[in-house]
C-alpha cells in the first residue's frame, strides 16, 4: 500500500488560543489545541439576547499562498472524496456556493471540521490540528462564488 | 382475518425449493432463490396491460433514492425506506390499505456521510415469521411479521472503518447472509451469516486477503482459471488487500441443490491501480460459497486488476438454460464492465459472453482462460493522466442496483442498461480511517448513438440482443417479468412502463412523480386480484451526479449534470410507493 496519509509539517503550527478572541468564553486548557466554545452568528438567540463565546481569527485570512495549500490539503486528508473536487458537492455539500449548513464564519467553518458534523463530517481535529484546519478553511473561503445560483431555467431566452 | 396462519404455512414450504408454484406473494428481494424477479402470475398480459393503472400511493416521507422492492407475505405489504428505514406494514385486506404498524429504528445520522452513495436501502426478507433487514449504519435488525417488534438488532460493520450496509439479506435455513458497503473507503470485504433466531454472527468469509480469512480451504475451493494458496492476498501488492475494498452491497441468490450461495464483489480499492499491482482477487468477481458454514467452493473474477471502477455486485442469476443444444444449469450476470457472462454455476467455467453495452476497455474475453483481452489504451493510473473515452462508464453499462429479470416462458433476460462513456483520471489516495479511500478525476459522455439508456431483452445461452428499447437518460430500475409476457421498468426521468416481453412493444406508462431507481414486484392481492408495485424516488448516484434533482437543503446547492442537463427538468427526490392494477 502507497497511500499513505500526508500531514504537511512544513505549515507552521498556530496555537488555537493565539488565534482566538476570546470574549466570555470558558477558557480551553492550556496549551490544548482545543478552542474555546464557538459563538454562532447566525443562530437565533431566545429572547434576542445571544450567548458569550468565542470568536475564531483565522491567522491565514486571505493568504493565496496558504489557499494553495489548503488545495492540496483538501485532497490529501480526502476531503474530495465526499465534497468533490473543487468542493462542489457530492455525498458531502457544496462548500463553494456560499450557502451553509453550520455557519460559515471562519470560526463556524473550523469547528466543524475540527470536531465534526452529524451526517458524517468526520472530526479532523486529532489529526490535523488547529492549524492544518485553518489551512482548510483559507483554501474554502478563497472558493470562488457562482454569479447565479437560485434559478436554475431550461426555458430558451 | 382467518386466512393469514393459512398463508404463512403454505410460504415456509414454498421457500424452501427452487422452482415453487406461483403462490400470488413476494417474500424475498427477487422473487425467488435464483433471483429470476419473474412471476407466474397472468392475469396482467399482453393484451390487456394498455389498462394498467394506477390504484393506490403512499409518500414514505424519505427523499434518498428509492431502491430495492416492496414485500408482500400473505396480506400484508413491507416497505423500508432509505435512511432513516423505517419499516412500514400496510394491511392489504383493507380500503386505503392502512398501515399495521411500522418500525423505526435507532439508527445513526453518521452513517449518511460514510455511505458513499446516497442513503439507499436494497430491501427487506421475510423469512419464518420475521422481517430481517440491514440498516444503513451496519446493523442488522429481525422484526416480528405480524406485530413489528424488534426481536433483535446486531451489529455487522463498523462505520469507523468507512463500512456501510445498503445491501438486501438472503435467508438461507438459520442463516442470515449479509455483507457491508465501503469499496470508496478502503474496507476489507465480508459476507457474513447471522443466526436466524438471535442475530449473533456465526461465520465471516472476507472475499479477499488469506485463504484462512477467505474461507478458503486447500483442495475445497477451486476457482476455474487460477490455483496457488492465498492468492486473494498474493495477487496484491504488497499489503494493499488489507484496505482492497471488494465491497458486498449487491445481490445474494442461492441454489438449493448444490447448496451454493452466489454473490458479487466491489471493486477494488483505490480507484488508482498502479498502487495495488496484480489481480487484486478477489475484488469484481462472483464468489461462491456453502450457506451453512461460508465455505469457499469456487470464483470468478470478471474484471481483473480494476482500473475502472467496475463492481461486479449486480445479481446473479440462475436459469436452466439450453447451450448449443445441452442442457445447463447457469448463472447470468450482466457486468458494469459491459459484459454479459454466462456461467456454469457448479463450477465457475465460462460458457457464453459477449458484450450487451458499448465496450472498448477489453477487446472480448477469452473463453479458454477466462481472462478479458485488454486494451491498453484504456489502462488507467496516476501515471497515465487522463484516459479518455473509457467504455462503459463507472455507473456500468448496468448498474449493479439495477436486477435484471428472466423468463422461463420466452427464456430472456431483461434488464436495463447505461449508455455511457467516461474519461478516467487515477488520482493519489491516502488511505485515512473514515474518510474516503478513492481517488479519481472523471466525466461521463453519451455513449455511441447519443441516448443514455436503454432496456434490453438478452438471449444468455447465444450472447445476443433480442430487442432494446432506447431511453433518454440512464436506465437504473431493476426489472421485473411476468406470466403474462409483460416486462416493467421505470426510467430516470420518472415514467413506469409496461412492455411485450416478447417485442418490447410498450403497452402502458405512466408518470409516477420521481424517478424511478426501484424494482416493480408482481402479487395477488387478497381480493385474487394481480397488483404491480413499485418505488418513484430518485436518488442512488444520481442525487450525486445529477444534484440539482435535490432540494432539500437550501445551503447546499447543486449545478446540473454536465452530460444530462435537464433531467431535474423532468423529476426530483420523493418517495413514492406505487400500486398499479387492471
Amino acid at each position: 500500500m502507497s497511500g499513505r496519509r500526508r500531514i504537511p509539517v512544513a505549515l507552521g503550527l498556530c496555537v488555537a488560543l493565539a488565534c482566538c478572541e476570546r470574549t466570555a468564553a470558558p477558557p480551553a486548557a492550556p496549551g490544548s489545541a482545543v478552542p474555546p466554545t464557538i459563538a454562532y452568528e447566525a443562530h437565533v438567540a431566545a429572547g434576542g439576547i445571544a450567548p458569550a463565546g468565542g470568536v475564531l481569527r483565522n491567522p491565514h485570512a486571505g493568504d493565496a499562498a496558504v489557499a494553495k495549500a489548503g488545495e492540496q490539503l483538501f485532497h490529501a486528508m480526502n476531503c474530495d472524496g465526499c465534497h468533490n473536487l473543487g468542493a462542489s458537492g457530492w455525498v458531502g455539500p457544496n462548500l463553494g456556493d456560499g450557502r451553509w449548513r453550520y455557519g460559515g464564519a471562519d470560526g463556524e467553518v473550523f469547528a466543524s471540521i475540527y470536531y465534526g458534523q452529524p451526517k458524517g463530517m468526520p472530526a479532523f481535529g486529532g489529526v490535523l490540528g488547529s492549524d492544518g484546519i485553518w489551512t482548510l478553511v483559507t483554501y474554502i473561503r478563497s472558493l470562488p462564488l457562482p454569479a447565479d445560483l437560485p434559478t436554475e431555467s431550461w426555458e430558451q431566452p | 382475518m382467518l386466512r393469514q396462519p393459512i398463508v404463512l404455512i403454505v410460504l415456509s414450504c414454498a421457500t424452501a425449493s427452487l422452482p415453487a408454484a406461483e403462490d400470488g406473494q413476494w417474500t424475498m428481494p427477487a422473487k425467488n432463490y435464483a433471483a429470476t424477479r419473474y412471476s407466474g402470475l397472468t392475469q396482467i398480459n399482453a393484451q390487456n396491460a394498455r389498462s394498467l393503472h394506477p390504484l393506490w400511493t403512499f409518500s414514505t416521507g424519505v427523499l434518498a433514492g428509492h431502491e430495492g422492492q416492496p414485500l408482500v407475505v400473505g396480506e400484508t405489504m413491507y416497505v423500508v425506506t432509505p435512511w432513516p428505514n423505517v419499516l412500514y406494514a400496510f394491511d392489504l385486506r383493507k380500503e386505503g390499505y392502512p398501515l399495521r404498524w411500522k418500525y423505526r429504528p435507532d439508527v445513526s445520522s453518521n452513517a449518511l456521510g460514510v455511505a458513499c452513495c446516497d442513503a439507499v436501502n436494497r430491501g427487506a426478507f421475510y423469512a419464518d415469521g420475521r422481517i430481517v433487514y440491514n440498516l444503513l449504519d451496519g446493523h442488522t435488525v429481525a422484526v416480528d411479521a405480524r406485530s413489528g417488534r424488534e426481536l433483535w438488532k446486531s451489529r455487522i460493520a463498523d462505520l469507523g472503518s468507512g463500512e456501510t450496509v445498503t445491501m438486501a439479506p438472503l435467508v438461507v435455513g438459520e442463516r442470515v447472509i449479509v455483507g457491508a458497503s465501503g469499496g470508496e473507503f478502503g474496507i476489507y470485504g465480508w459476507l457474513k451469516a447471522l443466526d436466524l433466531k438471535t442475530g449473533q454472527t456465526v461465520w465471516t468469509g472476507h472475499n479477499l486477503g488469506p485463504d484462512a480469512d477467505m474461507l478458503a480451504r486447500p483442495g475445497a475451493f477451486k476457482p476455474p482459471y487460477d490455483g496457488g494458496v492465498d492468492i486473494g492476498a498474493k495477487s496484491w501488492a504488497a499489503d494493499s488487500w488489507k484496505t482492497g475494498g471488494a465491497p458486498v452491497w449487491g445481490w445474494i441468490s442461492y441454489d438449493p441443490e448444490l447448496d451454493l450461495i452466489y454473490y458479487g464483489t466491489g471493486n477494488a480499492a483505490p480507484y488508482d491501480p498502479e498502487v495495488r499491482a496484480g489481480d487484486n482477487k478477489w475484488s469484481a468477481s462472483v464468489l461462491a460459497r456453502r450457506p451453512g458454514t461460508g465455505e469457499l467452493l469456487w470464483a470468478y473474477q470478471f474484471t481483473p486488476h480494476d482500473n475502472w471502477d467496475y463492481d461486479a455486485t449486480g445479481a446473479m442469476v440462475l436459469a436452466d438454460l439450453t447451450i448449443a443444444g445441452k442442457p445447463v444449469k447457469a448463472l447470468v450476470h450482466f457486468d458494469k464492465n459491459g459484459f454479459a457472462y454466462t456461467l456454469d454455476r457448479a463450477t465457475g467455467k465460462l460458457l457464453v459472453v459477449a458484450a450487451y453495452a458499448a465496450v472498448n476497455w477489453a477487446k472480448s474475453v477469452d473463453l479458454a482462460t477466462g481472462r478479458p483481452v485488454i486494451d491498453p489504451v484504456r489502462q488507467t493510473g496516476v501515471s497515465k493522466g487522463k484516459v479518455m473515452g473509457v467504455c462503459p462508464s463507472l455507473e456500468g453499462g448496468v448498474s449493479p442496483t439495477s436486477p435484471p429479470a428472466y423468463s422461463p416462458r420466452t427464456h430472456l433476460f431483461y434488464t436495463s442498461t447505461n449508455n455511457l462513456c467516461m474519461d478516467y483520471g487515477a488520482m493519489h489516495a491516502s488511505h485515512l480511517r473514515a474518510t474516503p479511500y478513492v481517488g479519481v478525476d472523471w466525466a461521463y459522455h453519451p455513449g455511441p448513438g447519443g441516448h443514455l439508456g436503454a432496456f434490453i431483452a438478452w438471449d444468455a445461452a447465444t450472447g445476443t440482443k433480442v430487442w432494446e428499447d432506447k431511453e433518454s437518460y440512464p436506465s437504473w430500475s431493476g426489472a421485473l417479468v411476468t406470466a403474462g409476457d409483460v416486462a416493467f421498468y421505470g426510467t430516470l426521468d420518472g415514467w413506469f412502463k409496461a412492455v411485450d416481453a416478447r417485442s418490447g412493444a410498450v403497452l402502458s406508462k405512466f408518470k409516477v412523480g420521481s424517478g424511478v431507481v426501484g424494482n416493480p414486484i408482481a402479487y395477488r392481492g387478497p381480493d385474487g386480484r394481480e397488483y404491480v408495485a413499485v418505488y418513484a424516488g430518485i436518488g442512488g448516484d444520481w442525487s450525486l451526479i445529477a444534484g440539482d434533482t435535490r432540494s432539500d437543503d437550501p445551503t447546499d446547492v447543486r449545478e446540473p449534470a454536465d452530460f444530462m442537463k435537464d433531467i431535474a427538468r423532468h423529476t426530483s427526490q420523493g418517495g413514492i410507493v406505487w400500486i398499479f392494477g387492471l
